[in-house]
């Protein structure tokens, strides 16, 4: 019952997000021309400005480490976490150093 | 105070904290401990700075990184911002201060484990992520740093890696929480994909132009994600597990502030400063007015019945989580009434509330349990006798979440029912129900403590002093809140949701105007 459930909800989320990958009213795939300019303005400005802003020839790693610098310190501390994590997890027990 | 010059530290000195703690622990233990509490103490200061700052001018702090302005040479954002109004800045003073405690409390309480460099790493990375939730004006990066405070909170429930519930309880709550970070992630991806940004206020301005289905199915992962990560019922049964499991003070942690940041401050800064003027409100908060009852009346119910008295706190969580959200659904539902305000703020004050008194008895609990060795309520009896101060903390904290009037947590509850009362007579009724189950579990508990000592008991002593401080100054702050409920309630809850429903001052601080 449970399972039909979760199968049928599943199928219902896998719907919902086929319908909006239709470009007439959902997502646009490889806009160009005035839709470039619409939905990636963003991106149109770290191309246009990069190079002058930050001063690296490859825009990502300008973002990356410039823009959004910020969210690629928290990308760091996440791997530090996940190894503090681990190592702190896979440690010996405790009844076994005694 | 100047908020915004400030405001870096809140992420500079954890973040500096935790990736120096690996070598201050080549110095010993002592210097390991030290440092943890000059870190989070420092981080408190701050935190309590920042929010009187935000709280004397009224105003939003809007800091960008990188730069003097987010708008660069064009009209939209091209950097990050942090963005704290009144309702950010309180939620950073509820971590730094819950942490702090937590972490004073940790150094007589995990005495006896191992590995504790990594406990001290782990837990101001908690409290790292946790800030950057709370202040962050960016999506995407809210999500890096709900990972941040999800990936370490895994980490620490299942930090007692000898026990076979912690691995469980560990493992179970890492496969729901990615699944539920993952629904983020996609609804993050699909507004960029539609947008074109990640800021969150200009998200808000693109939004109410041009509303589209695919942020409908953003809105839709967003509250299934967040939701999971606030431990609302269909979806709490890993909260249930996490809780009891974890060590204490972690406990204390994700109970009193994980799961409100991570999930009731998304949602409210998610459904109100992002869609607010793009989406059906009234829609909105009756889906998630449901979802509260059904965890108002399960959580509470299920924490009756049991016998483990920190799963039966983690139940609690779960009822009162249920408040909260009853509180944020009405105020959305609601929205711009003065009952949708009195919800918010009932809301908001029970969030803050139900942090300090959930910690206390997670901290209460750690302490029994650390005297005791047995989480099993039929096993104490009697320890009012042998640890008379505990069993006084533990009084106070369950009256305070009961809602007794002379305690913090009445006049938090008393906005929630009255506004519910108002809205619908129904939802107030069952708000009712909600806390008679919660009183009959908390009452049962009070009954065994203050029975005849067993056999076990009788050994029993309050704990050091390490572990009866961060108590004792939980039990001063609920009585002290107590005794200016309609005070704090006026000076601080309700500007604090003029704040939040004040989506366009969001917006235009930004944008500078625009």
């Amino acid at each position: 019952m449970k399972r039909t459930i979760a199968y049928l909800s599943l199928l219902f989320i896998l719907g919902a997000l086929l319908y909006i990958a239709n470009p007439n009213y959902g997502l646009k795939f490889g806009p160009g021309g005035s839709e470039w300019l619409a939905l990636r303005y963003t991106d149109n400005y770290y191309i246009t400005h990069g190079l002058k802003e930050v001063g690296g020839m490859n825009i990502v790693t300008d973002i990356v480490f410039d823009y959004r610098g910020y969210d690629t310190i928290g990308e760091a501390t996440v791997l530090f976490t996940a190894i503090a994590g681990a190592i702190a997890l896979l440690r010996p027990w405790r009844r076994d150093e005694a | 105070m100047n908020g915004e010059a400030i405001l870096p530290y809140l992420i500079i000195i954890p973040l500096f904290g935790a990736f120096s703690m690996p070598m201050v622990n080549l110095l010993g233990r002592k210097s390991r401990e030290a440092w943890a509490v000059i870190i989070s103490g420092a981080t408190l200061a701050v935190g309590s700075a920042m929010f009187y700052s935000v709280w004397e001018n009224r105003g939003i702090i809007v800091y960008t990184l990188g730069a003097k302005s987010p708008l660069g040479q064009a009209n939209f954002p091209i950097r990050i911002v942090w963005e704290v109004d009144l309702f950010g800045a309180l939620m950073v003073f509820m971590v730094t201060l819950v942490s702090f405690l937590a972490v004073l409390y940790s150094l007589g309480y995990m005495k006896h484990d191992t590995g504790l460099d990594k406990y001290y790493t782990l837990i101001i990375i908690l409290e790292l992520g946790m800030l950057g939730i709370a202040i962050t004006g960016d999506l995407f990066n809210f999500y890096v740093f709900l990972e941040i405070m999800s990936i370490a909170s895994y980490a620490l429930v299942a930090f007692r890696n000898d026990t076979w519930e912690g691995i469980e309880a560990g493992i179970k709550y890492m496969f729901v929480g990615s699944i539920a970070s993952a629904f983020i992630l996609l609804g993050i991806a699909l507004l960029y994909g539609q947008y074109g940004t990640l800021t969150m206020s200009y998200l808000a301005l693109k939004l109410a132009e041009s509303p589209s289905v695919t942020a409908k199915v953003a809105l839709a992962l967003f509250i299934a994600g967040l939701l999971f990560k606030s431990g609302a019922s269909p979806v709490h049964m890993w909260l249930a597990d996490a809780h009891p499991a974890a060590p204490s003070s972690i406990s204390a942690m994700l109970s009193g502030l994980v799961i409100k940041i991570g999930g009731i401050y998304a949602l409210a800064r998610i459904l109100f400063s992002i869609y607010g003027a793009s989406i059906s409100v009234k829609t909105v908060g009756w889906v998630i007015i449901i979802f509260a009852c059904i965890t108002l009346v399960i959580g509470n119910a299920m924490a009756v019945i049991q016998n483990d008295m920190k799963r039966l706190l983690a139940y609690s969580s779960v009822g009162q989580i249920g408040y909260i959200l009853l509180g944020l659904g009405i105020g959305l539902a609601a929205y711009g009434s003065q009952t949708g305000e009195i919800a918010m703020a009932g809301a908001i004050y029970h969030t803050f509330n139900h942090a300090l008194m959930k910690a206390l008895l997670f901290l209460v609990a750690g302490a029994v349990i650390h005297q005791l060795g047995t989480r099993n309520l039929n096993e104490l009896s009697g320890i009012a006798k042998t640890m008379p101060k505990t069993t006084f903390a533990f009084l106070i904290g369950a009256a305070a979440i009961i809602g007794m009037p002379p305690l913090n947590g009445f006049a938090s509850k008393w906005l929630i029912y009255e506004s519910s009362a108002i809205f619908n007579p129904i939802l107030g009724a069952i708000a009712i129900i909600g806390t008679a189950f919660c009183t009959a579990a908390y009452v049962r508990v009070l009954y065994t403590f203050f029975g005849r000592p067993s056999e076990s008991v009788m050994k029993a002593k309050d704990p050091e002093g390490t572990m009866l401080w961060p108590i004792i100054l939980l039990v001063v702050a609920i009585i002290v809140m107590g005794l200016f409920p309609w005070q704090i309630s006026e000076k601080i809850m309700i500007p604090a949701v003029k704040a939040l429903e004040n989506q366009l001052a969001y917006v235009s601080t930004v944008l500078g105007g625009a």
